[in-house]
């Protein structure tokens, strides 16, 4: 199920919160919603899922928006709050919006296991740790086992562990069971791993969506190889002498441009030189975040105030 | 609809908030049978003597007391939802928000109903033992079963409006301290103000007075037709609560 916004506008008083917002997502794929706390990436989510009215434009999952879907929890999945009744049990929690949704209670379990809560269901949630509050959430999101998926800073809170496990459930999700999934995160590095695509705002505007290739592609330092050899001087020789673009060592570290790490290792290991580290440089892709997005959000009320000026 | 309805009914009964508003309501209510019976007779405290219809219709009405606690339950069962923020997935489930308020106002009706049903039983059981002791208890005849009835009405219908009085303004603390300052304090004073004790029959308090009306007081209504003014108060804010606030983001 494709997913697509158009623009999409929201403003708060003076504030303009989301501005002709559009971008799409696809099925079978994660897409990375990224900005800066305060780009409008929560506004943007829930007018998505009409909890908020936008002020023009909208979203539709598969062309219907989403008061306008027949069976929403079972279309769409969303984790926007890990806010629970202190006083009832997760399982109970799952237990109401089984019955207003039409669905089995036993789902409630099902979910409960997929999340690894299954311990815990029948203790109150007011007695949940932050990653247990979002575990729950996310069961909440899974219950009518959705074609689509909207998480909203799903790894807040949650322990190395829990951020590990929950990437790669994600990935399953998408790759796996082919849904449409979009996360957002105010952290590139924190989605890096798990995303296919991404779509990145500042001030409510939308900055850039492209693939992640397409942002390494764009990134400073970009086709750079680092590859670290007790060889090292042998091993630039050997690059050099293949035609390979830069090469410079510095010390056991070698730096090569215009080449993937793939190509390096092949010429290494034709040469029978010893490798002990071989990576593409990736730093640039922080960078570029760090640069699309920078100053975004100081600039959202003065950007208004011109405006609203002129 | 009757999906909505029934998720209610586990969100009501999956915490213990109704065993504390339908327990209290079943203490109140023996504490003031127990009350007027106590002093029935007395000539000082004016109320008529065991054994008289006043004092039967007088004693079996107060289960009506209770409404405060109804209207309690009626608001919590709706501003729990803003209160820990699970009208995000409440709405997510059902996207046409004014369903949900439906759904609430039939399923704290029926659930008031039933719990009023309770608080009746207790009142006459109450009465039937403390009186009988004192050597009259009251029969279940058709006035006295249409005291109870009346009580049973109003209580459910305070419910009502409370879901009602919690969609218009969606903070619990707020909607609950606004019914008891209304009901004990404003009320009060518009009944006892001549200039304004004309209208008293047509607010809340007066159409429930006119519905299980005992002591003597302004001018009311029908018994009828203060059951009609306050179901149409219950509605009218349910209905002004879900165009006014109910809609409104939910951020």
């Amino acid at each position: 199920m494709r997913v697509e916004v158009r623009g999409l506008t929201k403003s708060f008083g003076q504030v303009r919160a989301v501005s002709d917002l559009g971008f799409t997502v696809e099925p079978g794929s994660v897409t990375g919603f990224l900005g800066p706390n305060g780009a409008g990436k929560t506004t943007t989510l829930r007018m998505m899922l009409g909890l908020v009215r936008p002020d023009a434009g909208g979203a539709t999952f598969d062309g219907v928006p989403y008061a306008a879907l027949p069976q929403p929890v079972r279309t769409v999945g969303a984790v926007l709050e890990t806010a629970f009744h202190p006083a009832r049990s997760g399982r109970n929690h799952l237990r109401v919006y089984c019955r207003a949704a039409g669905l089995p209670v036993s789902r409630a379990d099902d979910v409960l296991a997929q999340v690894g809560l299954a311990d815990a269901g029948r203790r109150k949630a007011g007695g949940y740790s932050l990653g247990m509050r979002q575990r729950l959430a996310l069961a909440t999101a899974l219950l009518g086992d959705p074609a689509v998926l909207v998480l909203d800073e799903p790894a807040n809170g949650l322990d190395p562990e829990g951020i590990q496990w929950l990437r790669g459930f994600i990935r399953h999700l998408a790759h796996d069971q082919g849904r449409t999934v979009l996360v957002s995160s105010h952290l590139l590095s924190e989605v890096e791993q798990t995303v296919d695509r991404v779509v990145i705002v500042g001030a409510g505007r939308l900055v850039r969506e492209a693939s992640m290739d397409q942002l390494r592609s764009g990134a400073d330092g970009a086709g750079t190889v680092l590859v670290r050899s007790p060889e090292a001087a042998r091993l630039a020789e050997v690059l050099r002498g293949t035609g390979s673009g830069e090469v410079s060592v510095d010390g056991d570290a070698l730096t090569v441009q215009g080449r993937t790490p793939a190509e390096v290792g092949s010429r290494a290991f034709a040469a029978g030189v010893e490798l002990h580290e071989l990576r593409a440089h990736t730093s640039g892709l922080e960078e570029i975040y760090f640069r699309l997005t920078a100053g975004q959000e100081q600039f959202a009320a003065a950007t208004t105030d011109q405006e609203s000026a002129r | 609809m009757s999906r909505l309805v029934r998720a209610e009914w586990t969100k009501l009964f999956t915490t213990k908030v109704w065993l504390g508003l339908l327990l209290g309501a079943c203490v109140m209510v023996a504490g003031f049978a127990v009350f007027f019976t106590a002093f029935a007779g007395n000539p000082e405290a004016g109320i008529p003597a065991v054994g008289t219809p006043l004092y039967e219709d007088l004693a079996l009405s107060t289960a009506a007391n209770a409404n405060i606690l109804f209207l309690i339950l009626g608001i919590i069962g709706m501003t729990q939802e803003y209160r820990h923020r699970t009208a995000t997935p409440t709405f997510l489930t059902a996207p046409q928000r004014g369903r949900v308020v439906t759904a609430k106002v039939i399923a704290y009706a029926l659930v008031a109903a039933l719990f009023a049903l309770a608080v009746v039983a207790v009142n006459y059981l109450v009465v039937a033992v403390h009186a009988g002791a004192l050597g009259a208890a009251p029969a279940l005849d058709g006035d006295n079963v249409t005291t109870l009835a009346s009580s049973l009405l109003a209580l459910t219908i305070y419910a009502v409006i409370g879901v009602g009085l919690g969609a218009l303004m969606r903070n619990q603390v707020g909607a609950i301290v606004g019914g008891l300052v209304y009901l004990f304090v404003v009320e009060p004073i518009i009944r006892s103000v001549p200039a304004t004790a004309g209208a008293y029959k047509w607010m809340p308090g007066g159409a429930m007075e006119a519905l299980t009306a005992t002591l003597a007081g302004p001018e009311l209504l029908g018994a009828w037709q203060g059951a009609l003014v306050l179901l149409g108060y219950g509605l009218v804010a349910a209905v002004l609560g879900t165009f006014l606030a109910v809609r409104r983001d939910v951020a």
